[in-house]
């Protein structure tokens, strides 16, 4: 019986762990679910010894378990398949397999035979098709993963920890996986099963534990729980509100996108109508930056078509989407967007030099104060003075200054790449009213969020993305919390 | 049988070789096809200082770190093994590699417990060794044993010593390398979060290699010292980026989790063979640090090149 009591966790500011406490049988199977950033991972890294918590313990049999590295958990018999692969990719098939304890000879050099052979058989055990001499990292994800759980599974672990490890794998792979995980549950193992996809989750587990915001909240057998009612209680309801009325867009198409195709896309088409605030949602890393970056060029689009107002964009360099009037706001403000060195001056009117400009190439610097006073009254930017360091405001007012930079470009489309993550509550309302006010002069808005109740509250559209596909549309009165989750999630209620 | 092509590709050691059998040929051509034991012997005996710290050097760059102070600890062993050595030879043997080992573990445990970058440490500390070798002896001197000197430089056993040694050296290195230890060197080289998350000890397989290094540059200084009936707390000033290239020119990259010990001492050797050559090509010396950068950049270009047709190759 593996029992974790109490465990929190905090990164800086970020309560990333509450007072979790849960049970887990042997011989069961006990699912972990939640949105991103619910808490998962790091609840699964305490238990692998990667990560130390803060208060709280993990019992194993009654015993109080010290778990300071993951070979002090090893020792206790749990061992971890993590979402980031631990296998090494300059080592052979055979040397990863063997890593801990390979076969030696006299003098304790490594028997390359016996490693070969002893990786071989392992090899054959698990039915897994692959030569020990191949360099791991030649080798596809999948069958990676597929050797970091066979390693761990051949260790005999009392407790075996799967965060997303069915992540690469393919159909044919996942049911190798159920295979083995049902003998480990003759064998009266103890299996913990971390994963997003719900078909998954109902595959495998026994009984399911849901994490919201770093709280467990529920425990639940597999057959009590639907897939509506896990939904629900991974998105917490009654959370959003305090939004205004939507923006409703104007008729004229703004946007349009055909077939974009990259190392990150398939096959994305769009349009995007001016005045109208467009949302991308899905789990993290399902493209919706790669979109937004491909728009402004600063991702590299191997075919598709992106016109603006009728006229087809051939985007090679950012300065050809500036050109164009796009305007890109990236997730990392502090090496993407912001000169943190600089004045809040100096980085509002940066893109907008040129237009500051006298006759005699002189920047007007009347004409400049008082275009960064406007800008700093308007957005109520909290800064000391417009010559203060932007590097010394907080993360919100840093992101209004950039916001600012490109609004007074005059954008005719701007895309936010989740721009409001770690950003306070009140900033976030005003970055809201303001995305609100440019939407009603005209500008068409495109917004990726993981913040699914952002979505909710600003989008009159929403396109749930899946690897790189958008995966539902949703519009108006079907967009919700559930639905966006349900997409991004759910078995596929109709692809798209 | 695919599988020891694989096997002798993965130890690194061929291009290197390659290389040094080449010069070491154009060698043989401008001594008028002559070669004979005592030009190999000449040849093993300069090249020893540089193969050991190089080979110390070596287990350091495999972990993804450099240690700058490996020259001065060369010059620290020399020094206090020349200025020991009239209380005995042992002692005075065993103070000398010690002050390798401290080294060593001092480097190791800066680097790994207070995470401190190794670039950073190692500048600190190769200051600090120069510092205490100056203060053991501040200029070249010291008493070297005749019969150990005679013993160290003999062309009389099977073969001369120095070729020996070479030998022995690059061996023990290499069984290093062929052990449970080794492997995981490898491993963290490659990449130390995968190996930590696979159980690996990561921070003793790191600390381990500083102090291995330590303990090759401390021989090193005392073979020179040997070498050249001296002490001298200049004498690893020379080594501290020669060290580095060598362990390049043999095949490993800096970013670690590569290269075999065969190859840095074929490095080490190629590095040591140019000055012969550009004596007998009746070039000065002062060409020597030329040639030595352009071979250089031609064998880092080539291991670029061949990991562009590897990559091609494979898909």
């Amino acid at each position: 019986m593996l029992n974790v009591r109490g465990i929190n966790k905090s990164f800086g500011a970020t309560h990333a762990v509450r007072n979790v406490t849960f049970d887990a049988a042997q011989g069961s199977v006990l699912g972990l679910v939640g949105e991103n950033g619910a808490g998962k991972s790091t609840v699964i890294k305490i238990i692998g010894g990667l990560v130390a918590p803060d208060s709280g313990h993990v019992l194993l049999d009654g015993n109080v378990l010290s778990l300071r590295t993951p070979r002090e958990a090893l020792a206790h018999g749990i061992d971890s398949v993590y979402q980031e692969l631990a296998v090494v990719g300059n080592l052979t098939v055979a040397e990863n397999l063997l890593l801990l304890a390979p076969p030696c000879r006299r003098w304790f050099s490594i028997d390359r035979r016996h490693l070969r052979f002893a990786a071989q058989e392992l090899l054959d055990k698990y039915e897994l098709m692959v030569s020990p001499h191949a360099r791991v990292g030649d080798l596809p994800l999948g069958q990676r993963q597929m050797l970091e759980i066979a390693r761990a599974v051949n260790r005999s672990p009392r407790v075996l920890v799967l965060d997303e490890a069915t992540s690469a794998l393919g159909q044919g792979e996942v049911r190798w996986l159920v295979r083995l995980v049902d003998r480990l549950r003759t064998e009266d193992k103890i299996v913990l099963f971390i994963s997003h996809r719900w078909d998954e989750i109902a595959t495998f587990c026994d009984r399911v534990a849901v994490m919201r915001n770093g709280a467990l909240i529920e425990v639940a057998e597999r057959g009590a729980l639907s897939q509506e009612r896990a939904v629900q209680l991974m998105t917490g309801h009654g959370i959003a509100g305090g939004f205004s009325p939507k923006v409703a867009p104007k008729e004229e198409p703004l946007l349009e996108a055909r077939d974009l195709r990259s190392e990150a896309l398939r096959d994305v088409s769009f349009s995007l109508r001016r005045g109208e605030i467009l949302g991308l949602g899905g789990l993290v890393g399902q493209g919706q930056s790669e979109l937004l970056r491909t728009l402004f060029a600063a991702h590299e689009l191997k075919k598709g078509q992106i016109t603006l107002s009728g006229r087809t964009l051939r985007l090679r360099h950012p300065e050809d989407a500036i050109r164009a009037q796009v305007a890109y706001v990236p997730q990392e403000r502090k090496s993407e967007g912001l000169f943190l060195d600089k004045s809040v001056a100096f980085n509002m009117t940066y893109a907008i030099l040129k237009r500051l400009r006298t006759h005699l190439g002189v920047i007007d610097s009347s004409n400049e104060q008082a275009i960064v006073n406007e800008g700093i009254t308007q957005l109520k930017i909290r800064t000391p003075s417009p010559s203060g360091r932007v590097g010394t405001l907080s993360g919100g007012n840093q992101q209004k200054v950039l916001l600012q930079k490109w609004l007074l470009t005059r954008p005719a489309v701007l895309l936010l790449d989740d721009v409001t993550r770690g950003v306070d509550i009140t900033t976030k309302t005003q970055i809201y009213e303001i995305m609100r006010s440019i939407a009603e002069s005209g500008t068409g808005i495109i917004f990726y969020s993981t913040d699914t109740d952002e979505l909710v509250g600003l989008a009159t559209r929403v396109l749930v993305m899946v690897e790189g596909r958008i995966r539902k549309s949703l519009s108006n009165h079907e967009i919700s919390a559930e639905a966006i989750v349900d997409a991004a999630i759910g078995t596929g209620t109709g692809t798209g | 049988m695919k599988g020891y092509l694989e096997e002798i590709r993965n130890t690194e050691a061929t291009g290197p070789a390659a290389v040094f059998l080449f010069l070491l040929l154009a060698d043989v051509v401008l001594k008028g096809g002559r070669y004979t034991e005592f030009d190999a012997e000449t040849l093993a005996a300069n090249a020893l200082p540089l193969v050991l710290v190089a080979l110390g050097q070596y287990f350091v760059i495999l972990v993804r770190g450099i240690d700058l102070s490996l020259g001065p600890v060369m010059s620290v062993s020399s020094t206090l093994a020349a200025v020991l050595f009239p209380l005995g030879t042992v002692p005075a043997l065993l103070v000398a590699i010690g002050s390798g080992a401290l080294a060593g573990t001092v480097n190791g445990l800066l680097v790994t417990r207070l995470t401190l970058s190794p670039i950073i440490v190692t500048l600190a500390t190769m200051s600090i060794w120069d510092g205490v070798s100056l203060v053991v002896l501040p200029t070249p001197g010291g008493v070297i044993p005749p019969a150990l000197q005679a013993a160290l430089t003999s062309s009389s056993v099977v073969l001369p010593v120095p070729i020996l040694l070479l030998i022995a050296t690059t061996g023990v290195g290499a069984w290093i390398m062929s052990t449970r230890f080794g492997l995981h060197l490898r491993a963290f080289g490659g990449d130390d979060a995968a190996a930590k998350a696979s159980g690996v000890a990561v921070r003793r397989i790191q600390f381990t290699a500083y102090v291995i290094a330590g303990l090759f540059a401390a021989l090193g200084g005392i073979y020179s010292a040997v070498a050249t009936s001296a002490g001298s707390p200049i004498i690893g000033d020379g080594y501290i980026l020669s060290s580095i290239a060598a362990v390049v020119v043999g095949g490993v990259p800096l970013i670690g989790g590569r290269g075999s010990p065969i190859g840095v001492t074929m490095g080490a050797l190629t590095l040591s063979i140019i000055g012969s050559l550009l004596y007998f090509a009746n070039l000065s010396d002062f060409y020597q640090s030329l040639i030595n950068g352009v071979i250089l950049v031609v064998v880092v270009g080539a291991v670029a090149a061949r990991d562009m047709i590897w990559k091609a190759v494979a898909g």
